[in-house]
């Protein structure tokens, strides 16, 4: 069965646009002009996932998200405009799983879309892998061993948690706060600068290049993302 | 001696009004309380007759010998003068008469009102009363003489203060005079009558030269009485004894009054020209102090501290908000638990009359209220409290209050126009910039959605026959194009927020080197023609920024590297530390800068070679704005061996998280939830 998007968007230059890729590459798509119907046919079609505009004429991007995340735990993208970073975040942290801003190219929808269903939608095998490998980069998590190429890589034990918990959402924006709350506990979710230390780190042992990152890429404004494929 | 215009407060009348009638009324004031009702006479027929009228006064020696309630009458008088549309004129001279018939001819007067007064009668008998003198000697000039509406005219009786000083003044010329008598009787055995009549001159002369008038006149009569009566034979009588004696008595007599006449002339016209000194000296120095100042706030402070020193009192200088209520701009505070006070400044700011302590409008308060006008618009009131309390400004001080505070206010409408032009400056500047942006938007728009609106509509007709490179390139086009559009608008909001104010910088401790990864980041595709380095200190402090901004900052800077330098040359991203900021560069080999536009390229729609390029000309401007919102520097300058280098500094904050403090603070065993 084809993967079911709800769309919810006003603008009608938009879901056209979304309509012709979509369809074209397999996805059922539903279409809501406003919020409210948004959240009917969430409750009526059961989506896999919500593609979320946050300029709705009836509510706020938030609210919808809220009204969501009391019943719901599909998959929801943010799409918003640039400057709005506030709000990203918000909304982020309200339990929107991720975000892109427009304009935005199809290739990037498909990507974060295919990230998101990887959450929603049962895997062949559910235990957690032994190894994961991205690039030059591969972890073994029995061991808690890190390479880049073939040589080993020192990390404190700082680095490997947050090493990992960008692993578990691989392909997914983390925000800050999400980070350090998971890195670190709850008592830290203030710390912007020093993730900010650690992640310059992390970039110098891993990147080849760290000022221009392949694997872990820095979302302005919000927090950091490990690149999928 | 000149007529001096005592009052701004009156425009003259148009010349229109001096043709349709050639009526010209004039109405001489005397320090009486009919002056009052004189003037309000003359101004009703000069109303009805649409005559332009003039009221003067003669400011004669005796002037001085007025007590202060009968000067305040006449310069009231000359108020209500100018209030009421005529020209108050005061003059100084000798003969009341003779000044005025001179005045009425030098101004074409054709009709005089004069008031009935309360003249000596023995003045009348003689020949010598006003009223008299002027039917004599006015020539085709009509002289209407009006009498008090049931009021009696009466000259300012003298109080009990002033009389006994009167007397004392006759007492100490009595006293010279008997003085010189004593000396004549023991210097008469060794002078000659002669020399002794000179002895009794000198005592004249000393005597009028420190009383006033009538003392000098009783000290000559009774010198020439007693030096006929103790000198002159027969002694010890008035009788004398041949003529001879009798041309020598009438001589003294003679000289004796016209030196003491003389000497109060003099006297009085010292005190006059004294007078004039000090109000020319303090209106100079005022005028010299405020053509300096170009700021409002303090060209108001320096005129209420100057007109404060020269009256040794408190002033304030009022102004309207812009709802039109009184403020306090200048000066010293006044409390306000007196309710009239305030009462009476808004009086004063509504009709434009002089009001308050000492004037005969209002008077029951502290202050002297002053309308500040400028160009017959009542711009403020300025308001003076003397420092002693029960010390009011005569009619002299009022005069030099009145022309101090038409040079303020004169100071003042000056520096309002000036910000009014200034204002106009603006408006034109920001006009000829909207132009300039319309111009340069629409231009900048339009190019690329012509670019896209052709690609889409010859990827729509040439679906057939089009092979699929060509398709794709298309794509491609309207692809980059979209996203350069995108870029430029992002850029013009950015602008617009940065210049409103509406962008509130969010500092935070962050890396440079990620901001300029995340710049880089955005500009990927482009970059791809031009080879990029970057070296940075890998021990760089952390930065307190906005990062946003910081890297729109880099991103308009490597675009317009890419912009202005072909494709294929080198940028290269440095960055070092230097004394109490972080210095970053962004460096191209292209062309370069033209000579002494290093400066011009950081204005707005400022572009190298206009057209030749993309972009509104604003990226640098927005950069400029950032950086220095950050307190830092941006500056452009030519590479040695050819290119261009734009470099920004940010200066360093006290306290940056460091790595050590890092690993302590945090730690480094993460607590784990509870489940």
């Amino acid at each position: 069965m084809n993967p079911t998007i709800l769309l919810i968007e006003d603008d009608a230059q938009i879901r056209r646009f979304l309509r012709a890729s979509l369809v074209t590459q397999g996805y059922e798509l539903i279409e809501a002009g406003t919020g409210r119907e948004g959240l009917a046919l969430a409750a009526s079609r059961v989506p896999d996932i919500v593609l979320l505009d946050l300029g709705l004429p009836d509510m706020e991007g938030l609210e919808v998200i809220n009204q969501l995340r009391t019943w719901s735990g599909v998959a929801i993208i943010v799409l918003s405009a640039r400057g709005q970073e506030r709000d990203k975040v918000a909304n982020l942290d309200a339990g929107a799983d991720d975000y892109l801003t427009k304009p935005f190219g199809i290739g990037e929808l498909l990507a974060r879309m295919r990230v998101a269903l990887r959450k929603t939608l049962p895997t062949e095998d559910n235990q957690p892998e032994p190894t994961f490998s991205l690039g030059q980069i591969k972890v073994d998590f029995e061991r808690r061993l890190v390479f880049r190429g073939p040589e080993e890589v020192h990390l404190t034990p700082i680095e490997y948690k947050l090493l990992t918990v960008l692993i578990k959402h691989r392909g997914k924006v983390v925000t800050h706060r999400q980070l350090l709350k998971e890195v670190w506990g709850p008592s830290y979710i203030e710390q912007n600068p020093y993730l900010r230390i650690f992640i310059l780190n992390l970039r110098r042992k891993l990147e080849a290049d760290p000022t221009r990152p392949q694997y872990l890429l820095t979302e302005p404004g919000v927090g950091y993302r490990l690149r999928d494929e | 001696m000149q007529p001096e215009p005592t009052l701004g407060g009156a425009p003259p009348p148009t010349e229109q009004a001096t043709l349709a009638s050639r009526e010209r009324l004039l109405v001489c004031l005397s320090p009486s309380p009919f002056s009052l009702p004189l003037i309000r006479a003359t101004k009703r027929i000069a109303e009805a007759q649409g005559a332009r009228w003039y009221a003067l006064y003669v400011e004669t020696p005796a002037h001085s010998r007025l007590s202060r309630e009968d000067q305040e009458l006449v310069s009231q008088a000359l108020y209500l003068a100018a209030q009421l549309g005529g020209q108050a004129v005061k003059v100084s001279g000798f003969r009341i008469g003779d000044e005025i018939l001179a005045f009425a001819r030098d101004n074409r007067i054709s009709k005089i009102f004069v008031g009935k007064p309360y003249e000596r009668r023995w003045r009348r008998f003689l020949g010598l009363s006003l009223v008299d003198h002027l039917i004599w000697h006015c020539g085709l000039i009509d002289i209407l003489v009006i009498s008090g509406e049931g009021e009696e005219a009466v000259p300012g009786a003298p109080t009990a203060l002033k009389g006994r000083r009167w007397l004392w003044e006759y007492l100490l010329a009595a006293g010279g005079v008997g003085l010189c008598t004593g000396l004549g009787c023991i210097l008469f055995p060794y002078l000659a009558l002669t020399n002794l009549a000179m002895i009794y001159l000198l005592t004249v002369v000393i005597i009028s030269s420190f009383l006033r008038q009538g003392p000098a006149i009783f000290s000559s009569l009774f010198s020439v009485a007693a030096f006929a009566f103790f000198f002159v034979p027969h002694y010890y009588s008035f009788a004398v004894a041949n003529t001879e004696y009798a041309i020598t008595l009438v001589v003294m007599l003679v000289v004796s009054l016209l030196v003491s006449g003389l000497t109060t002339r003099v006297r009085h016209q010292a005190r006059v020209s004294r007078q004039q000194e000090r109000q020319t000296a303090a209106l100079y120095e005022m005028s010299q102090n405020l053509t300096a100042i170009d700021s409002l706030e303090e060209l108001l402070k320096v005129a209420a501290e100057q007109i404060s020193t020269i009256f040794d009192s408190r002033v304030t200088i009022l102004m309207p908000d812009s709802e039109e209520k009184l403020r306090i701009r200048a000066g010293h505070p006044f409390s306000d638990d007196d309710v009239r006070e305030g009462m009476v400044a808004k009086w004063v700011f509504r009709h434009g009359h002089l009001a308050g302590a000492g004037t005969d409008t209002l008077p029951a308060v502290k202050g002297i209220y002053l309308p500040l006008l400028a160009s017959q618009n009542i711009i403020g009131v300025l308001r003076l409290e003397t420092n002693q309390p029960d010390r009011l400004l005569g009619a002299d001080s009022l005069r030099l209050l009145e022309a101090l505070g038409a040079q303020a206010a004169l100071a003042i409408s000056r520096e309002n126009l000036s910000r009014q032009a200034q204002v106009a400056r603006f408006q034109i500047e920001a006009e000829q910039m909207r132009n300039a942006l319309l111009s340069s938007v629409s231009h900048d728009l339009r190019t690329p959605l012509t670019v896209i609106a052709g690609s889409a509509s010859s990827l729509l007709e040439g679906e057939n026959h089009l092979d699929g490179s060509t398709k794709q390139e298309l794509a491609q086009t309207i692809y980059e194009e979209a996203r350069r559009l995108d870029r430029l608008v992002h850029n013009l909001l950015e602008m617009s927020r940065l210049q409103s104010g509406e962008v509130k910088i969010n500092l935070e401790w962050h890396v440079l080197e990620e901001v300029i990864g995340c710049a880089l980041a955005q500009l990927d595709s482009q970059l791809q023609e031009h080879p990029v380095s970057i070296s940075l200190p890998t021990d760089l402090p952390l930065v307190q920024i906005d990062a946003l901004l910081l890297e729109r900052v880099v991103i308009n800077l490597l675009e317009n590297a890419i912009k202005y330098t072909p494709a294929g040359t080198p940028v290269e991203i440095s960055g070092r530390l230097q004394d109490k900021e972080i210095w970053v560069a962004v460096a191209d080999r292209g062309p370069g800068l033209p000579a002494g536009q290093e400066e011009r390229i950081f204005e707005k729609f400022y572009q190298l070679a206009p057209r030749s390029a993309r972009g509104a000309g604003l990226g640098l401007t927005i950069c400029r704005s950032i950086i220095e919102a950050h307190g830092g520097h941006i500056g452009a300058a030519n590479r040695p061996g050819g290119g261009a280098v734009f470099s920004f500094t940010i200066p360093l904050v006290e306290g940056a998280p460091i790595l050590d403090k890092v690993e302590k603070n945090l730690p480094d065993e993460p607590d784990h939830p509870a489940h």
